[in-house]
């Protein structure tokens, strides 16, 4: 196989610590499916066979260590909380037309329309934003940098403007978390123990690698006394060496009249043996479910990818309950008469009770709602139990809590308390 | 009605020309056998301008004399062409004060550099103009018109290397910087705020000095009087574009010709692109300025034939060749990427290769001339080889037998000499090889600064020389290069300034004068205009009398110096911080020399008695905790540490009088 894929499905889902405390991120429902089908699934459908990696480990120096360990050849990381609909080949492309150390996957940043439970009033628009330099084709990454560590202004060499005369610098993207890396990289990071973060080190890394020449670092390294410094040196030129081509795709290209670039007569890619490709989604659906609100933004559009029935042939809802065209019913539900449910996932063995309304809320599994309950932009944990005549709106219910009956609740987390304490 | 008009100004070309070409103008320089000014008037016309102002100050009598007898004055016209002339039009920012003033324009004109030439079609970009106008009154206030072409193009140099950073919608400029001398590249932060999410940057566009202005452009000009060149006010417009509101917006032209001949290089380029018919339908054979006897024919690879050429037995055109009237050439020579003028007369077996050789040159037999320019009346002696990047200005003889080494001008004129000063002097002998000047001789001086453009050839090796220094960047490493920022350009001025003082016996007073006004001009700040000055001055031997000279040279050379100029040292060295900043500067300069330290106490001597530095500064510099081992040694020196001691008795001793 060409590429070893390589599921990252360690997180702890630390920016929505109020869903996962007690539910690993890999298995919080999406569409009544655990978060981790998806990338399995995108996987899968390019015809990845056999096993695939699933690491749960968060140092990527482990990480490749038993990658090392498991497979000789390139990498496809992907982390299991993507959810796209990306046409894979497009990244997987790059990685090889280019002969590329790195390629990824970027989206532009989806604006999240619902109201979050919890959440006190507009986010401030103000975010940091990255700032992702491309060449003109769109293709190629030149330049890579957080607007946090810009506070000096945007700097760039002259040389490489030169090779690269017209950048287009983005904001507003979002990295998907999806890698194709060269097998180098992986022996590099195994000697690396110093990276702790693909996204935030070693791409950052790569990308600045791409435009210093080899020979030059050799000498000034040479002299530096540290130990530290040489066995880095070291090691960086492992990986650039590593990246030298064979001598026969040398050849082609000697011989090739393709160029990558338009406008000066130097060799193809200027001589350089690193290259970072993005593939930068123009349509289509990527979300990486790490927040609150991507989860229920991802809940409420995943359905539409489906062709499975709406409700599950095990669920049974009466006929006199009206359940929208726009929602899915997981399997052993029960759905009790008058009870109308829009816009809203519901999972597996739950009941529902007479007279409940239900719209726009994700409930996930081993529910029980109460008569007469009703339930508004609301996230329901597993095995929670709202009371009768309850009115929740724009709520977050922890997993296994009870809501007393008549209750009345507006935009609050209700969690247990021995989990706050966790935090 | 269209009433666009057009600013042909030429009082800021640059040195080179002033050097070499000191008999005529640069918009009457032939290009291709035609006078530049008219490129500019023709393109002008063709984009359907109706109405040009010609501002000039320099030589403006030739050139009026020159467009009266053109066909622009001439009543069919469809461009009228009025000159405006002035003694006081220095930069672009005095003429636009001046279109303020006498309210020239009321709507939108086309602002143009006098020395452009090109057959952009500008349509579009008046319309995006007039729409942006429209849309948004009063904020987009110019709209420039760049040319893609990517590094290494034939029509960039670079000295015209500008990196432009804009909103990739609306193609507004954010950022734009003169790049030629940056190594890296810096953008505030505050650009990428503008709500857009996409932003280019951009170092393969040519700004073709070509912009569509709205008459706000000569208010701005008039409120922001400092203002000088056209880069001043782009800048400051996007610097204070959050006060004022004004923006610029771009035009970027893929096809077309555009370039402003700035300089020899670009004059060379934009030549063999004229002849290789880059700038059609503006060619050599279209005779498009209307002259009489300047018709040519077209033959195959790019051979120009004016009327009257004879060609001698032998003699081969090979390609991109254009010889003008009555041009007279010998046998067996060999012409190829030529330009000849008219009334030449050229001997047998020369080879003339990417050659500018103007009108009435004689060339004798077997000269060979590589890459450069020769202007009108010029005597080449049989057997002379010129090399790359050479120049022969007006009236100069060379030979025979000599081979001139790449780079060489000869003129007959000084340049050093004051522009106003009567040049009739030097044209009285005419039959001397003038002063004659090596590049790499003078470089040791002034640098490069003084002769921007007189390499020919930005050739791609040093490029590449570049790019392997850049290599080294992410390691901190900065080469020394020839890198020109302001403070190097003023100490480059502020010599030239002293030596002229010295030639010319100019009062201190003056040199003070002088001294001050290039430090507002530069913007340098006090402190550095002392530490400057002291480097200037401490370096001057070496300059004068090579960098090999003995300490004792050294220190007689400089002592009379000093002296002489104390008054200039105690107007800026007033405060005790100043004498501080003097002696760390002098320390500087010393460490960097370490053969002459003796000198140094012979300097502070000299300074002491001047009465520049007092002894509580010298104490107060020797006692100051060093901070290298090197000022440290300089400190344990014998002749120093003696100096010291004698401060240290006199000052006790005058204690005890008191």
């Amino acid at each position: 196989m060409e590429l070893q894929a390589v599921l990252m499905a360690a997180g702890g889902g630390s920016r929505m610590m109020d869903l996962t405390y007690n539910t690993p991120k890999p298995l919080l429902p999406v569409g009544n499916r655990p978060l981790i089908w998806y990338p399995l699934n995108l996987l899968e459908r390019v015809g990845f066979e056999g096993k695939h990696s699933v690491i749960s480990e968060n140092k990527p120096s482990k990480v490749s260590l038993k990658v090392k360990m498991i497979s000789t050849t390139d990498i496809l990381v992907v982390s299991c909380d993507l959810i796209t609909d990306v046409a894979l080949h497009e990244v997987v492309d790059l990685f090889r037309a280019h002969n590329a150390t790195l390629s990824m996957l970027m989206s532009k940043v989806h604006e999240f329309t619902e109201t979050v439970p919890g959440q006190k009033g507009k986010k401030k628009a103000g975010e940091q934003r990255d700032f992702v330099g491309v060449d003109v084709t769109g293709k190629r990454l030149l330049f890579m940098a957080n607007e946090a560590d810009l506070e000096e202004g945007l700097v760039l060499r002259k040389s490489i403007m030169r090779k690269h005369p017209r950048m287009l610098i983005k904001t507003g993207l979002l990295d998907a978390h999806l890698y194709c890396l060269k097998r180098s990289v992986v022996d590099f990071l195994v000697h690396n123990k110093s990276v702790t973060s693909i996204r935030g080190e070693l791409v950052p890394y790569l990308v600045r690698k791409q435009f210093s020449k080899s020979l030059n670092s050799k000498n000034a390294t040479e002299d530096t006394e540290k130990n530290q410094k040489q066995q880095d040196a070291h090691h960086n030129l492992e990986l650039l060496s590593t990246s030298k081509e064979e001598a026969l795709l040398q050849l082609a290209r000697e011989r090739s009249c393709w160029n990558d670039h338009r406008g000066d007569m130097s060799e193809a890619y200027h001589g350089g043996k690193l290259r970072c490709y993005v593939h930068i989604m123009e349509e289509g659906m990527c979300y990486r479910v790490n927040t609150l609100a991507a989860y229920i933004e991802a809940n409420r559009v995943v359905p539409k990818l489906f062709e499975d029935p709406p409700i599950h042939p095990t669920a049974v809802v009466s006929e006199r309950s009206l359940v929208g065209s726009d929602s899915i019913i997981g399997p052993i539900c029960q759905i009790s008469e008058k009870t109308s449910i829009k816009r809203s996932n519901v999972g597996t063995s739950s009941t529902i009770k007479e007279k409940v309304k239900i719209t726009n809320s994700i409930i996930m599994n081993g529910v029980t709602i109460e008569e007469g309950c009703n339930i508004q932009g609301s996230v329901i944990c597993n095995n929670a139990v709202i009371g009768r005549g309850a009115d929740m709106k724009y709520c977050l219910v922890g997993s296994g809590q009870r809501i007393e009956p008549e209750a009345e609740r507006t935009n609050e987390v209700i969690v247990g308390s021995d989990q706050l304490m966790e935090i | 009605m269209k009433s666009i008009t057009c600013y042909l100004f030429n009082s800021e070309f640059q040195t080179i020309y002033r050097v070499t070409f000191h008999f005529s103008h640069q918009a009457l320089l032939p290009l291709a056998n035609v006078s530049m000014i008219d490129y500019t008037l023709e393109f002008l016309t063709s984009t359907g301008v109706q109405e040009t102002f010609v501002f000039c100050c320099w030589m403006a009598s030739k050139i009026k004399e020159h467009l009266q007898k053109s066909k622009w004055c001439r009543p069919t016209s469809p461009n009228v062409v009025h000159v405006i002339t002035s003694d006081l039009y220095r930069s672009l920012g005095d003429v636009l004060r001046d279109v303020d003033t006498k309210a020239l324009v009321r709507s939108d004109f086309l602002l143009v550099y006098g020395d452009v030439v090109s057959n952009i079609d500008i349509s579009q970009a008046l319309q995006e103009h007039k729409q942006r106008r429209n849309m948004d009154k009063n904020v987009s206030v110019m709209t420039m018109i760049v040319k893609e072409s990517p590094p290494g193009h034939k029509t960039r140099c670079e000295d015209d290397d500008i990196i432009i950073a804009m909103d990739g919608k609306s193609k507004r400029i954010l950022h734009y910087q003169r790049a030629q001398a940056l190594k890296r590249l810096h953008f505030p932060m505050n650009i990428f705020h503008s709500g857009s999410d996409e932003f280019e940057i951009r170092f393969d566009l040519l700004d073709c000095h070509i912009s569509i202005c709205s008459p706000q452009v000569a208010e701005l000009f008039t409120d922001n009087f400092d203002y000088q060149t056209k880069n001043d006010f782009v800048r400051g417009l996007l610097v204070n574009e959050e006060i004022l509101g004004n923006q610029i917006h771009m035009h970027v032209t893929k096809d077309g010709y555009g370039a402003r001949v700035s300089n020899l290089l670009m004059y060379d380029t934009v030549s063999s692109d004229t002849i290789r018919r880059w700038v059609y339908p503006i060619t050599p054979e279209a005779n498009f300025a209307d002259q009489e006897g300047q018709s040519c024919t077209h033959s195959r690879h790019n051979v120009y034939r004016e009327t009257g050429v004879s060609l001698g037995h032998g003699s081969q055109m090979e390609e991109n060749v254009l010889i003008g009237r009555n041009t007279m050439i010998g046998a067996n020579c060999t012409i190829s990427n030529t330009v000849i003028g008219a009334n030449c007369v050229i001997g047998d077996n020369v080879t003339l290769d990417r050659a500018y050789i103007w009108n009435r040159v004689h060339i004798a037999d077997d000269v060979k001339v590589k890459q450069s320019v020769i202007c009108d009346n010029v005597e080449v002696k049989h057997r002379v080889v010129l090399n790359e990047q050479c120049v022969l200005a007006y009236n100069v003889v060379v030979g025979p037998d000599i081979t001139l080494p790449e780079g060489t001008v000869l003129s007959m004129h000084h340049p050093d000499e004051e522009d106003d000063e009567d040049d009739d002097e030097f044209l009285s002998d005419d039959n001397d090889v003038g002063y004659r000047k090596d590049k790499t001789k003078q470089k040791g001086i002034n640098g490069d600064t003084m002769f921007p453009g007189l390499v020919l050839n930005a050739d791609p090796e040093s490029d590449s020389e570049s790019e392997v220094s850049e290599g080294s960047h992410d390691l901190g490493s900065h080469p020394a290069s020839p890198e020109l920022d302001d403070v190097k350009v003023f100490q480059n001025e502020v010599h030239g300034t002293l030596q002229r003082g010295l030639d010319e016996n100019i009062s201190c007073d003056n040199l003070v004068l002088e001294i001050n006004s290039l430090k507002y001009a530069y913007n340098i700040s006090l402190k550095e205009v002392m530490q400057i000055l002291i480097r200037v001055v401490l370096e001057f031997p070496f300059h004068q009398q090579g960098a090999q000279i003995s300490t004792a040279q050294y220190s007689s050379h400089l002592l009379p110096l000093l002296k002489k100029w104390a008054p200039v040292f105690k107007n800026y060295v007033k405060r005790p911080q100043d004498q501080l900043d003097c002696l760390a500067s002098m320390e500087g300069v010393f460490l960097e020399r370490e053969t002459h330290w003796a000198a140094l106490v012979k300097v502070l001597m000299s300074m002491y008695q001047l009465e520049i530095l007092e002894e509580e500064g010298i104490m107060h510099w020797f006692n100051q905790g060093s901070t290298t081992d090197k000022s440290q040694q300089l400190r344990r020196n014998q002749g120093l540490l003696k100096f010291i001691q004698w401060l240290q008795e006199a000052e006790e001793s005058s204690e005890g009088d008191e």
